[in-house]
């Protein structure tokens, strides 16, 4: 048996830690889809999630938090791309500042943030809790924000790796003007980064509760505080639910970006 | 192509308006909200607050499950990015553990709540598997020893909510520290035995030192993690337990601390944990970046 | 038995054998180099004599004692790496003296020796500073001092200059011999760079696909190659296809040229190359020697020499020529005799 220094046995150390991982992570789950699968007494059935899919409230909250989803990562897109290409190419020296400010939302817990959105904007000059829409609005700029760490820092690595003083100047030398610059060569040479960063943003705003439970919109996350205060079977399904959905979110992002700075886009840090 | 300074602050603009209304303005008006008393005169006497011993508490039991989560979670994460780097679990193992801790990671709030309840509450999963748990007792009727509840336990107090944090805490402390794992070269390794030291001397001698800041580093974000978390402990909970999240959360809703600005000055010490959590995060990756590099 | 004995080793990773059958014996005080491409089992073999790969099969011995099969840090044998592998949580002088922490030596002998090591790598006063501060050679050398602070039986370099660039290579290859001669501590050195084995070693092993191709003296290795392999890979060389004209006497024909061979084995009917080094060949025609002519392919100036390839019915010659100011070039296309030593060329 190979005992030198290099051998490639695995030690009955690393196997130990390595299982206590995987139960930690596994057995909760299990746990929670074994409930879930047992609302009808004495059998196993997908009762709990056919409630759950016909609950009408469900559904609403569900299709919310997905539009919110999609808007959030539209205009997220939208002010960053061309924010990182213009400090990338023209303003390097301003990039630790922006760097900075990206991370803040890690600095300022949710909570608190919520806590100031609310108190900024609930009164008067700008009264944007008195409508579902102004709501709504002032519900977009928070999810940006706060997926912004993540976001922000997807698109960084991906313009970090394609060269953006050479491209631009490329196009340019071929009579592109900026914005054409922007959408014909920046955007599709940053489709992965774009792709990665735009589905943790998706699966934050998915799974987000305290935007939507304080300021008072139908999305997902207090729809699913709601049930777990009266339900029992429903909540169990619920949460799987959203674990799969996080699971083919970041699934996709493993996918598209083979070799990419995952533990980055995943963590943000 | 204008080279004009002007021209170029114009492209970045719609982002600093957007900072600025949506991320500087509410900090700002938090900060300066701290204070200030309702009179609208500058004052310190927000800070006051601190000494509510219903505060006091609150802050205690954060900085409590902060400390347990991130050093349990921190210890476990750590030998298990040991283990799959330097204790050599083959490749799929590996992966398989990377991509359940970034599952895992993100995974918190309500469903993680729910998925506890589901596994260790009254009826749960594990509870009922440890019901069953039987053996013939005397007088021949049946004892079941094992039930957690019977023994003190409730998921929905302070021990509850380290497990259920711990869930997305030791995943974190396995991404953050697996880069520095391996980081530490083969050949620090070799030439330490070469030079006649043993496993644990090279331990001792060159490799925990070199990931000292790492670990450390990384603990204290773990920390700043459990500290801000707000969703998991009012899912589980209800409330029933005093957290700073909880109590910022409840002054959103209805003031009760008796004075707005008390909530302020709360919100602004929360935000100074976490300002110095990052900060000594940060510094202390530097650290072994620049040795790892070397 | 000599100072260190390889028997037999040989090193499989799965079914891929990195190293074949390798047999050496080293005196005390040696310096012996393992020449070779890369992939061609030199490192894997110095490896296993520093302990930490384990042969498949066959024996080191050091001294006599069998080291085969004991744990790298039980040795005695200094390695020194080809990216330093200096801790870079410890000083300059920490370093050097781990080796001698960790045999538990007193603190006063350990200061003592990491002085003396200094003073020998001509550091004398960086003891406090830390390897991101050094550069590459600075690095390097003290990756040596550290080796040889523990006064190990046998001193193992892996490519330790490779990393390094051309200046800084040269000057401390001469260092390290300069070192290993003062110490006459026994060395084996693996290196792909064939002028550091040649003006390096007492002898060298030539190595190609995990098996030994040839063991020698620089001279006997650069001189007299004894296979295709070695006399391509060190040095430059001319293989000439050629037809056997006279097989006792060794004479061939290319083209209309009539040569002799210096050195041939049996001639059986095989083909054959007439293998010449270009720094025997000469311009001119010179009576006596090999003689033969062709149109100029090429001229390359490589610094002090002067590469000129001469097409020989169809077959590239190349002739190296110092860069003096007497020597007129010739032109491309023009036709150019040129002659070499009979004794200079043999077959292969």
């Amino acid at each position: 048996m190979d005992k030198s220094l290099n051998s490639k046995r695995v030690t009955g150390w690393a196997l130990f830690w390595t299982i206590a991982a995987l139960l930690y992570f596994f057995v909760p789950i299990y746990g929670t889809l074994d409930f879930s699968l047992r609302m009808k007494r004495g059998e196993i059935s997908l009762m709990a999630y056919q409630i759950v899919f016909s609950d009408p409230r469900f559904l609403e909250s569900f299709r919310y938090s997905a539009l919110m989803g999609v808007i959030t990562i539209i205009v997220s897109v939208l002010i960053f791309v061309p924010t990182v290409y213009w400090i990338y190419l023209k303003l390097p020296h301003i990039r630790p500042v922006v760097e900075i400010i990206t991370i803040m939302p890690f600095i300022v817990p949710v909570i608190v943030y919520v806590f100031g959105l609310i108190r900024t904007f609930g009164k008067p000059p700008f009264q944007l809790t008195m409508t579902p829409f102004k709501t709504d609005i002032l519900m977009l700029a928070g999810y940006i924000v706060i997926s912004m760490p993540y976001m922000y820092r997807a698109i960084d690595v991906g313009m970090r790796s394609i060269d953006v003083r050479s491209l631009t100047e490329a196009a340019q030398s071929l009579g592109s003007n900026w914005l054409q610059v922007l959408f014909n060569v920046i955007f599709p040479n940053l489709r992965i980064a774009i792709l990665s960063g735009a589905l943790i943003c998706f699966a934050t705003v998915m799974g987000e509760l305290i935007l939507g439970d304080f300021l008072v919109r139908p999305a997902l996350g207090p729809y699913m505080a709601s049930i777990g205060k009266t339900k029992a079977y429903e909540p169990a399904a619920l949460s799987i639910i959203s674990y799969v959905l996080t699971w083919i979110s970041l699934g996709f992002i493993q996918f598209f970006s083979h070799g990419g700075d995952t533990q980055q886009q995943i963590t943000g840090r | 192509m204008l080279a004009s300074p002007l021209w170029n602050w114009i492209g970045i603009a719609p982002f600093f308006v957007f900072i600025f209304l949506f991320l500087i303005l509410p900090s700002f008006n938090l900060f300066t909200g701290a204070f200030y008393n309702m009179q609208g005169n500058f004052t310190l006497e927000n800070l006051q607050v601190f000494n509510n011993p219903f505060v006091l508490k609150s802050y205690l039991i954060s900085v409590q499950v902060s400390l347990i989560t991130s050093l349990v979670g921190g210890v476990f994460g750590f030998f298990v990015a040991y283990a799959i780097t330097v204790g050599k679990a083959p490749r799929w193992l590996r992966n398989l553990i990377m991509t359940f801790s970034g599952l895992a990671a993100n995974f918190g709030g309500v469903p993680l709540a729910f998925a506890f309840i589901a596994t260790l509450g009254r009826t749960g999963f594990i509870t009922a598997f440890l019901k069953q748990v039987c053996f013939a007792g005397a007088a021949s009727e049946q004892v079941c020893p094992l039930n957690p509840y019977d023994h003190g336990f409730n998921l929905y107090s302070l021990a509850g909510l380290v497990l259920a944090y711990t869930y997305f805490q030791f995943p974190l402390m396995i991404l953050t520290i697996t880069p520095a794992l391996e980081g530490l070269k083969k050949e620090w390794r070799e030439a330490s035995a070469n030079l006649g030291a043993s496993s644990w001397q090279y331990w001792r001698d060159v490799a925990l030192p070199i990931l000292l800041p790492s670990i450390l580093g990384a603990t204290i974000l773990l920390f700043g993690n459990s500290f801000g978390a707000y969703a998991t402990a009012q899912a589980l909970t209800g409330g029933s337990i005093p957290l700073v999240p909880i109590l910022i959360g409840q002054q959103i809703r209805g003031d009760v601390l008796g004075n707005p600005h008390h909530g302020y000055a709360l919100a602004l010490g929360m935000v100074v944990v976490m300002g110095i959590t990052i900060f000594g995060y940060t510094v202390l990756q530097r650290r072994t970046v620049r040795w790892i590099k070397a | 038995m000599s100072f260190l004995q390889l028997t037999n080793i040989n090193k499989k990773f799965g079914s891929t054998a990195a190293v074949d059958n390798f047999n050496l014996a080293v005196e005390q005080g040696e310096f012996i180099s393992f020449l070779g491409p890369s992939g061609c089992g030199k490192t894997t073999t110095l490896r296993m004599i520093a302990g930490f790969e384990y042969p498949t099969s066959g024996s080191i011995t050091l001294q006599g004692n069998d080291l085969t099969f004991t744990p790298p840090n039980k040795r005695n044998i200094g390695m020194v790496f080809q990216s330093y592998a200096l801790f870079p949580n410890m000083t300059v002088a920490q370093n050097i003296g781990y080796g001698l922490k960790i045999a538990r030596k007193s603190k006063e002998a350990i200061e003592a020796r990491i002085e003396e090591l200094l003073t020998l790598i001509h550091m004398e006063n960086m003891g406090a500073r830390y390897p991101y501060q050094l550069s590459g050679g600075q690095q390097q050398r003290v990756a040596l001092a550290r080796a040889l602070a523990i006064q190990p039986q046998v001193l193992l370099l892996d490519e330790p200059l490779s990393a390094l660039d051309a200046k800084i290579r040269v000057e401390l290859r001469h260092e390290i011999r300069r070192i290993q001669q003062q110490l006459d501590i026994t060395t084996i050195y693996v290196t792909h760079d064939q002028e550091e084995a040649l003006s390096l070693s007492d002898r060298i092993v030539v190595m190609n696909q995990g098996g030994m191709e040839q063991v020698g003296t620089p001279d006997q290795i650069y001189n007299f190659p004894e296979t295709e392999f070695v006399a391509r890979f060190v040095g430059q060389i001319n293989l000439l296809p050629v037809e056997v004209v006279n097989p006792r006497d060794g004479v061939i024909k290319i083209g209309d040229h009539l040569l002799r061979a210096g050195r041939f084995g049996k001639l059986n009917g095989k083909p054959v190359r007439l293998a010449i080094r270009p720094e025997e060949l000469h311009p001119g025609y010179l009576e006596g020697s090999n003689n033969l002519s062709g149109k100029v392919g090429s001229i390359t100036y490589l610094g002090s020499i002067i590469r000129i390839r001469v097409d020989v019915d169809g077959n590239p010659v190349s002739l190296d020529v110092f860069n003096e100011r007497k020597f007129k070039p010739p032109s491309v296309g023009e036709t150019y005799q040129v002659n070499f030593p009979v004794e200079a060329s043999w077959l292969i």
